[in-house]
């Protein structure tokens, strides 16, 4: 397996946001990770890639990187497209002097035509769309090769066409890189077009796991008011976010 | 018990304790941060990206360099101003040249290029940063398993440490020759008479004790700008507060490695 967290524990001051959560994901496949906003979802992602450290419980991966898109792409502004994807390539420790200049060249190429994005490596990031700017940070992310791939919503924002075009992305880099993937979301198609298990986070704990057909059966409370959208279930909107 | 501390908490000398006692540990937290991030920086300062250190050699030198003639040139305008005449009416007129010297390469070109490098500099460093910081784009570095202290603070300390002297030369020969332009108009004073009692007062010790303290100041404020913005946190807002918090700690920092600096070899 490639990633396996156990009894995960992660607290905010007196505020805990992962409450004992455990899961596995597998090699080539892909689990979603599901709730409302505040449920802790990106705190997983933050903690399986160790942006932020866990107060106890298990994190444990495979051996190989672990690569992450980030909500808002989090592309590097000041730099272009090309140098945006060869930045480990070119600045991390054991990578720096592995590869020649034209080798660079010509993996920043594949990548992009991985993702659909064909010649565009001396644009900036202010110079893309929202979704070009997705589809740039996925480039970015597979340059390492990772064995595991963590997605943080990655189709907020962005029209239904593009949101679309990403989760065939994401669907294509698991079959062509074979890694274990993580997507956290809110949207249904997302769910529906690139997951293999889903789990669904309320108040730090699992509230449901399963596959993506049995949380649209509407047996389980809390899936069902997630899939309905509705505002009366299990899941309570504190007095802040109403 | 619970409705005296209630009545506790809502007084003022609770809310003042709690104030000065939020101030104290925020003052101890960024001294403690800055320290640790310039002993990172110490640790990895051999890793240089040379194309990355000569664009931010530009930006600190190059960039800084007509707001800080500006100011040290119109600093030493106003000085002589209102001495040089004076001097000249008291007799001291042969004095003018080594008293502007002194004071221009002792402490006005570095103290007021430091100030001007701060101002320009430290801020857009401060704010640059913490932008990255609030758009994720340092998890970022940090997801690839690139070191962002050595990624973004060794050009950016480096450039200051670099250029810093260089900036401080050019505003001293610009501040000494605008102190002898002034003194010519306002007191009739010969730029003759101004340089040679100028070379009179003037040491090497002067001169490389200032460019002693450029190194410090270059350094400190940068380290100081870019740990301010790398623990900026909560957006714009966050930005904002993470800019002033570094123009705030450079200057104060750089007047008191001034007063070391003052202390240690001229006292």
């Amino acid at each position: 397996m490639s990633i396996e967290v156990k009894n995960l524990v992660k607290k905010f001051g007196d505020n805990t946001v992962i409450d004992n959560v455990s899961f596995k994901v597998n090699d080539k496949e892909t689990l979603a990770i599901v709730g409302f906003s505040g449920s802790g979802k990106s705190t997983i992602l933050k903690l399986i890639c160790g942006l932020i450290p866990k107060d106890s419980g298990e994190i444990i991966t495979s051996k190989g990187d672990i690569a992450m898109v980030f909500q808002y792409s989090a592309l590097f502004d000041s730099l272009d497209v090309a140098d945006n994807i060869s930045f480990a390539l070119r600045e991390r420790k054991d990578l720096k002097k592995k590869y020649t200049e034209k080798q660079i060249k010509d993996i920043v190429a594949q990548k992009l035509e991985l993702v659909g994005l064909k010649g565009i490596e001396r644009l900036y990031p202010s110079e893309l769309s929202g979704g070009m700017q997705k589809r740039v940070s996925f480039a970015r992310a597979i340059v390492t090769e990772p064995n595991s791939i963590l997605y943080d919503e990655p189709t907020s924002g962005l029209d239904p066409i593009s949101s679309t075009l990403i989760e065939n992305y994401i669907v294509r880099l698991k079959e062509e890189t074979n890694a274990a993937s993580i997507v956290v979301t809110h949207q249904m198609s997302t769910i529906q077009r690139t997951a293999d298990r889903v789990v669904m986070l309320y108040n730090g704990k699992i509230v449901f796991e399963g596959t993506p057909e049995d949380m649209l059966k509407q047996d389980n409370p809390y899936t069902k008011q997630f899939v309905t959208a509705s505002l009366e279930g299990p899941m309570k909107m504190t007095e802040r976010e109403k | 018990m619970g409705i005296l501390q209630k009545y506790y908490r809502q007084s003022a000398t609770y809310k003042l304790y709690k104030g000065l006692s939020e101030i104290f540990y925020d003052f101890v937290d960024t001294l403690g941060k800055i320290t640790e991030n310039g002993l990172h920086v110490l640790r990895c300062i051999y890793k240089i990206d040379y194309k990355e250190l000569i664009e931010q050699c530009s930006r600190f030198g190059v960039s800084s360099l007509p707001i800080t003639l500006t100011i040290v040139g119109m600093t030493s305008v106003i000085v002589a101003s209102q001495v040089a005449l004076e001097m000249v009416k008291q007799g001291g007129g042969h004095f003018i040249g080594m008293m502007m010297t002194i004071l221009i390469v002792r402490e006005v070109a570095v103290i007021m290029s430091g100030f001007a490098i701060i101002s320009m500099i430290g801020s857009s460093l401060a704010s640059e940063i913490a932008t990255m910081r609030v758009t994720e784009q340092i998890d970022a570095i940090k997801v690839l398993k690139v070191d962002p202290i050595c990624h973004l603070f060794v050009p950016r300390v480096l450039s200051g440490i670099i250029m810093m002297p260089f900036v401080t030369i050019i505003a001293a020969a610009v501040g000494v020759i605008a102190g002898a332009v002034t003194s010519d108009l306002f007191a009739g004073l010969s730029y003759r008479a101004y340089f040679d009692s100028a070379w009179l007062g003037l040491y090497m010790k002067d001169l490389w004790v200032s460019l002693l303290k450029a190194v410090f100041f270059g350094g400190t404020i940068a380290l100081i700008s870019c740990s301010c913005g790398y623990y900026a946190s909560g957006g714009a807002k966050g930005v904002g507060l993470a800019t002033t918090k570094a123009v705030v700690w450079s200057f104060v920092a750089i007047v008191i490695w001034d007063m070391i600096f003052a202390i240690a070899f001229f006292f």
